[in-house]
């Protein structure tokens, strides 16, 4: 009964040396974390708050949204709307096909991973450059993200210098020291701001009251690539619009705390209108699933969601599977139940690699409650059709042995009842508890039997 | 129907339980004692540096910077800058800027942002120069966002930022390297 | 004040000496205990598997078991955990009487019988093994996410028994990777979080782990032994009850 997740996490942990770094480096960042946490005395109220905003928001979002769209014509920007990912990369063939674009700069966006705008465009003559180091890295390796927050953390600093020496963007053979491969990439970047056509940003807030897109980056990135061309496009998911710069101060004091550790981003842009009077702003507003998941009654809280990444670094599961060994492109806890909710069928496996430890839920600076959905997705999986039918029959038998007391006493006084378990686990007679542990050794009575002599003393 | 009527149809159609907005004046954010004393604190957290103003600004910037070649400022007081991001023809030309001068609104004491409203034709300056200065009035310091989200102003560009520091990745292998696609320093000169 | 004693399913068959130290425990401090024959389980781990409608007979023997006493106390946090966050609407429609009264046998002491007294002697450097439900769900300890006042009901009651030292590994509270279904469904995971957990608990230099749920011990001794890893496992109360 081992899902897809269980077989790349095994795969994953072979190597010793490199899957204990993961784990060390996600945990210093959920470190960091704490230390940033508890460096607010009021860090538990901001939790509060930002739950009860984000519920309030997303359970108001056609006034929000119609709010901010209104704000950001007003502002001269040119609003769209996609209904989902088809729509929305047309959309944005579209606008820079009209303006004769052939080399886009762009910072992250997790909203262009999810309807994997770069190939559609490239596939059209356009050439996408992602500017944030991490996402271009992986770019240039054909590879997708492994982490929301840290992309390319899969690979170590030898990787990166080998595929910089590849591509050309190193000429230094052998110098794989971060500081100079960073400064590398700066200079081959530096180009492409210069040349491209139109800049792309993703957003971390819409502001309803203002029309502004707030963009937080460590690189200024973002900056970067709408300082020099004339047309900028941001996409934003709906659920990403807030009510005003007084919800904001939360979120903002929150988010980078939470996800990297660091007291705040270093740029925390917010784009109001075009940079020019020639030049064009335009906001793409994609839904693609988010109007349905909102009814969803056990789940619609997922669009809480801001993407900081905590539940990713403290994730023990995640910290000792790797980004890859999820099936849905956002690993982790919320990956869990972002992929529940776009396809549970093709899903499914990843509900699996969850302890129920519930530390994500206790770190989600927006109190999702991450670790009580994946349980409540679990029950779902058979009327879905998705249950393994090992652990099933497993459950069946617990069921009937556990609730008959007499079927109970017997199994326990012939076998210990962990030795029933695990056979009943796989009919190929392997007991896999076996593998990971050595057996318990059993005693001889149970305390059921042995209460008699107990309460004589 | 347009997209937006049939987005939005959509979601009312799907939305269950309406929850209130919260109230939000009672947050018991964090203050300091001596805020511009956290602010400089927070300011070297985040690689950045921070110095007093004294004498003359352009002495003080050559001092700093004595290599510098290009110097690119909008402030008038700036008159050592040899481009100036209202004037030049493109963005493009402000690439190859040694040290560029800006002027910072306000500062935040917990976390070292620094609010930067544009106020020059090409914003290109607060990022493409190798060094920037933020010139700063050490008298407008507040507490914390909460605060400085009711001090956020536009001028007649529509962009604005807040800058803590310089720019930064830990993209290859979690190791922090200043630097990244924008500034590599930063140094705020308190006036 | 009466209390029914649950004796979950896996200590019941493999650790029989924790139902006994429970007993013993509970009987010194002169409480009114009895332990309601032909209980089973609570029904956690198929629910947990994500097979909840198989709890729900188990539930309502449970229920007819152990509704008329004044508390439910259980040497097991997870167990506890379960009935008290999920029976109310496991039993939906029937009335539900078990969930508010069911207690871990720790918080129990702490929170109700609040023992001043010396309780049992027990010489020996302890690492103390933090559950994640015994944390997240029971509050037993303040979680490291969170930044509350810190606070640990199992190292305050620790602290009345004679002789013994009590060290707390690196990340105190980070899960050890047993899981109930997911120790065999995600097996290499599971052992090394297994792994990774015995030796922040042998780097304190301690002799014995102590937890408040069996479980989670012996996931973690079934995974020292199989790697040769030396250190000893005692469950709570097997610590608090020591020569009583």
């Amino acid at each position: 009964m081992s899902t897809l997740h269980s077989e790349k996490a095994k795969a994953f942990l072979q190597d010793e040396a490199y899957s204990q770094w993961h784990d060390n480096t996600f945990w210093s960042v959920r470190t960091k974390r704490d230390t940033m946490a508890r460096g607010l005395p009021e860090w538990e109220q901001l939790r509060e708050k930002a739950s009860a905003i984000k519920r309030h928001t997303v359970t108001h979002l056609d006034e929000y949204l119609d709010q901010f769209a209104t704000n950001a014509e007003k502002n001269g920007v040119i609003v769209h709307w996609a209904a989902d990912a088809a729509e929305f990369n047309e959309t944005v063939y579209g606008i820079l096909k009209e303006h004769g674009v052939r080399k886009m700069v762009k910072s992250k966006s997790m909203l262009t991973e999810e309807c994997e705008m770069n190939p559609y465009l490239e596939a059209r003559g356009i050439e996408v450059v992602e500017t944030d180091l991490g996402e271009r890295i992986i770019q240039l390796k054909g590879q997708k993200p492994s982490h929301i927050v840290m992309p390319a953390i899969h690979l170590n600093h030898d990787d990166v210098g080998e595929l910089f020496e590849e591509k050309g963007i190193s000429d230094e053979k052998g110098n794989h020291d971060p500081t100079y491969l960073t400064y590398r990439a700066r200079l081959s970047l530096r180009n492409e701001f210069l040349t491209a056509d139109a800049g792309m940003t993703g957003a971390n807030f819409g502001i309803a009251a203002t029309g502004d897109i707030v963009v937080c980056t460590n690189e200024g990135n973002a900056d970067m690539s709408t300082s020099c061309p004339k047309l900028h496009i941001a996409a934003i998911g709906l659920e990403k619009v807030i009510p005003d710069y007084e919800c904001l101060a939360v979120f903002q004091r929150m988010l980078c705390r939470a996800g990297t550790g660091q007291p705040t981003t270093t740029y925390t842009s917010h784009f109001r209108k075009a940079r020019a009077k020639d030049a064009e702003m335009h906001i793409i507003l994609v839904d693609n699933g988010r109007s349905d998941w909102v009814g969803n009654p056990d789940h619609w809280e997922v669009l809480k969601c801001i993407r900081c990444g905590s539940c990713m670094n403290t994730c023990p599961v995640y910290r000792r599977s790797g980004g890859y060994s999820y099936s849905y492109f956002i690993p982790g806890p919320v990956g869990i139940n972002l992929g529940m909710l776009r396809n549970p069928r093709e899903h499914s496996g990843n509900v699996s690699a969850c302890t129920l430890c519930l530390s994500c839920q206790s770190v989600c600076p927006v109190k999702i409650d991450l670790g009580d959905q994946v349980y409540k997705w679990r029950q779902e999986l058979r009327a879905l059709g998705a249950a393994n039918k090992g652990k099933k029959a497993l459950c069946d038998a617990m069921s009937l042995m556990f609730g008959s007391s007499g079927l109970y006493r017997t199994a326990t006084a012939v076998s210990p009842l962990l030795n029933i378990l695990p056979h009943g686990l796989v009919h190929s007679g392997v007991n896999p508890w076996a593998e990971g542990h050595e057996m318990m050794e059993f005693p001889k009575k149970p305390f059921h039997s042995i209460f008699k002599d107990l309460e004589k003393e | 129907m347009s997209k937006k009527e049939d987005i939005l149809a959509r979601y009312r159609a799907h939305v269950r339980e309406r929850f209130d907005r919260p109230v939000l004046d009672d947050i018991q954010a964090i203050t300091y004692p001596d805020p511009l004393a956290q602010f400089v604190r927070m300011s070297q957290t985040v690689g950045g540096r921070v110095v007093e103003a004294e004498g003359n600004i352009n002495d003080l910037i050559r001092k700093l910077f004595p290599e510098a070649k290009e110097i690119a400022s909008n402030l008038p007081e700036i008159t050592i800058a040899t481009r100036n991001p209202d004037t030049v023809e493109s963005a493009r030309a402000l690439n190859g800027t040694d040290v560029g001068v800006i002027r910072g609104c306000f500062g935040v004491a917990e976390n070292g942002c620094i609010w930067i409203p544009q106020t020059m034709k090409e914003k290109a300056v607060c990022f493409i120069s190798e060094n920037l200065v933020i010139l700063l009035p050490k008298d407008r310091i507040v507490n914390n966002m909460h605060e400085a989200y009711r001090q956020v102003e536009f001028h007649d560009y529509g962009y604005g930022t807040f800058i803590s520091g310089p720019s930064k990745t830990a993209d290859i292998a979690q190791v922090l390297v200043m630097g990244a696609q924008a500034a590599r320093s930063v140094t705020v000169v308190l006036v | 004040m009466r209390i029914g004693l649950f004796i979950p399913c896996y200590v019941d068959a493999v650790y029989p000496e924790v139902g006994t130290a429970t007993w013993k425990l509970l009987r010194h401090l002169g409480l009114d205990v009895s332990y309601p024959e032909n209980q089973t389980c609570c029904g956690q781990p198929m629910a947990n598997a994500g097979f909840e409608s198989q709890a729900v007979p188990l539930a309502r023997k449970f229920e007819d078991k152990f509704r008329d006493f004044d508390y439910i106390v259980a040497p097991s946090v997870s167990c506890t955990a379960f009935v008290r966050l999920n029976y109310e609407r496991l039993l939906k429609g029937h009335e539900c009487r078990t969930a508010a009264k069911a207690m871990d046998v720790v918080e129990f002491l702490h929170d109700v019988v609040k023992p001043t007294g010396p309780l049992g002697r027990f010489p020996h450097k302890v690492s103390l093994h933090n559950s994640c439900h015994g944390v997240r769900e029971l509050g037993l300890s303040s979680p490291s996410e969170q930044n509350i006042p810190a606070f640990n009901k199992i190292k305050d009651l620790l602290a009345l028994v004679e002789g013994i030292e009590v060290v707390e590994p690196e990340r105190p509270d980070e899960c050890c990777g047993f899981g109930g279904m997911f120790s065999v469904e995600e097996k290499a995971v599971s052992a090394r979080m297994g792994r990774d957990k015995v030796l922040r608990h042998i780097a304190t230099g301690a002799e014995y782990v102590t937890g408040p749920d069996s479980a989670c011990l012996m996931h973690l001794s079934g995974v020292a032994k199989k790697q040769g890893l030396e250190i000893g496992f005692k469950h709570v109360v097997e610590i608090l009850a020591a020569g009583l």
